[in-house]
């Protein structure tokens, strides 16, 4: 009896086992045919309708919750729908998380990146970008009260950053600046960093300008943002390395949204200004 | 307190993804602990070191690992499951080892005597452990398992790694739009309340299970 249930609960397992190996072998076929077959990306997404656009939903002001609603609202969303309407598809917003973005879009969860994304050289080996479509610069934001008047007083200072992100490979390539500052901290999210500055753990935060005149907008006492900065930087829509069809027409019908206006009309909604590129 | 109003409708979007993640993880996770815990028992030997195996794997590696791998490594070797699902895989993979060595605690802490009594009786085997023996280990394993029912509640907080929006993710976006603190507080009394329900549940199960005494 104990045996015959043993050899119940082994079949049970293995069964379970079984059905995952299934499982597995099932989409091979086509995982074999894809490098042979042309790039049916663009061909793809026109069949479904839709893109998913894989954003970090907690990045204001390009993309995050509207209060009350709920709803995924931001620059990159205008943007994203008004280029989506010009392909004749549709948007599909799927949240992520920023240290996690290259494994969504390899494992296929979501077919662009589109979220305040800076054009780096590293990120540049991982996907394939769009043209620019906004240039901002990495901005120094201090308390109001301290001292610091550009770069040089940064030297052995503690600087909060958001790890991950593209303010750090900046202020790395600026080598003198760089060496000079006392310590790097790195945050979760900007927000964090920010917030620690008021508390004065931190003596500056290095940050994208968009995301740092948000937050001077939200509480301009507690914030000062200097004229010396971490250089210009360009952002672009990630995609698939191999998705060059959907590149192709992405860029067309992001190139036609900045010719006609749309563009600037949404960026001056957002920022008050024009700053598309 | 308008603020706090005004967040109510997404934090209760979040709790709801919250729960149903906790209560399809327990129902499932429950039962099979029980089964695992018979398995790892088991005098027929591959069985039981898979079992060691399996509990060393799923409770020696942090369960944040485990929704990755889940996630993004199943869907690396073709097989892709959405986010809920993976969500649920991983938590029951990881919540069955610990049930597992929770019920085999307690079965072992039977004592032999009650199987022999059992025998002389004329009950089966499997009487005597549906009859005599899961009963009292249901009783004596109430306080383990409501510790790690808890635990649940607060490791769904996890699953924001894969791009769920529960409780705590969010008060996170929240508190990133807003610059403010008030989120993560709101979040805290929903969790407390959360596992407030759970705490005076199981207080009330080990008081109407009190037979033996």
């Amino acid at each position: 009896m104990k045996k015959k249930i043993a050899i119940m609960l082994v079949l049970c397992l293995s069964l379970g086992v079984f059905m995952m190996g299934c499982g597995n072998s099932e989409p091979e076929p086509n995982d074999v045919k894809e490098p042979v077959v042309e790039d049916t990306s663009w061909l793809d997404i026109k069949e479904k309708g839709y893109f998913v656009m894989g954003l970090d939903d907690a990045f204001p002001p390009m993309g995050y919750r509207e209060q009350g609603t709920d709803d995924i609202i931001g620059f990159d969303i205008d943007l994203a729908n008004a280029v989506a309407k010009e392909m004749g598809v549709e948007v599909k917003f799927q949240p992520v998380i920023w240290d996690t973005i290259i494994e969504e879009l390899n494992g296929k969860n979501i077919d662009l990146i589109w979220n305040g994304l800076t054009i780096t050289d590293v990120r540049k080996k991982a996907m394939a970008f769009t043209d620019p479509y906004i240039e901002d610069k990495q901005l120094i934001v201090i308390q109001p009260s301290s001292d610091i008047a550009d770069k040089t007083d940064l030297a052995g200072k503690i600087i909060g950053i958001q790890a991950g992100s593209s303010a750090i490979e900046a202020v790395e390539r600026d080598a003198k600046t760089y060496e000079s500052i006392g310590e790097l901290v790195e945050f979760g999210s900007n927000d964090e960093a920010l917030l620690d500055l008021t508390t004065g753990r931190v003596d500056a935060v290095v940050v994208d300008e968009v995301v740092g005149r948000y937050y001077k907008g939200k509480k301009p006492d507690d914030y000062k943002i200097i004229a010396d900065h971490f250089g210009t930087e360009e952002f672009g829509v990630g995609l698939r390395l191999e998705d060059k069809a959907f590149l192709a027409e992405l860029q067309k019908a992001l190139k036609a949204v900045k010719a006609d206006g749309t563009a600037s009309e949404i960026s001056i909604k957002w920022f008050g200004v024009d700053i598309t590129k | 307190m308008e603020y706090v109003l005004i967040l109510m409708p997404s934090m209760l979007k979040g709790t709801s993804v919250t729960l149903q993640l906790f209560f399809l993880t327990l129902i499932i996770t429950l039962p099979l602990g029980v089964i695992l815990a018979l398995a790892r028992l088991t005098k027929f030997k591959p069985l039981n070191l898979f079992m060691q195996l399996y509990v060393w794997v799923f409770r020696g590696t942090p369960l944040l690992l485990q929704l990755f791998f889940v996630y993004f490594g199943l869907g690396i070797l073709g097989l892709k499951i959405d986010r809920f699902s993976a969500a649920v895989l991983a938590f029951v993979l990881n919540y069955a080892a610990y049930y597992a060595e929770i019920f085999r605690a307690g079965i072992q802490s039977i004592d032999r005597g009650q199987y022999e009594a059992a025998d002389v009786l004329g009950l089966t085997r499997v009487q005597t452990m549906t009859k005599i023996v899961l009963p009292q280990v249901f009783r004596r394993v109430l306080p383990p398992v409501s510790n790690e029912v808890i635990n649940l509640i607060k490791d769904t907080a996890l699953v924001y790694a894969i791009g769920m929006s529960e409780l705590l993710r969010v008060a996170k976006t929240a508190a990133v739009r807003d610059f403010s603190f008030i989120p993560f507080l709101v979040a805290a009394v929903f969790y407390l309340a959360m596992t407030g329900v759970v705490q005076q549940f199981f207080k009330w199960l080990e008081a109407k299970t009190n037979f033996y005494r």
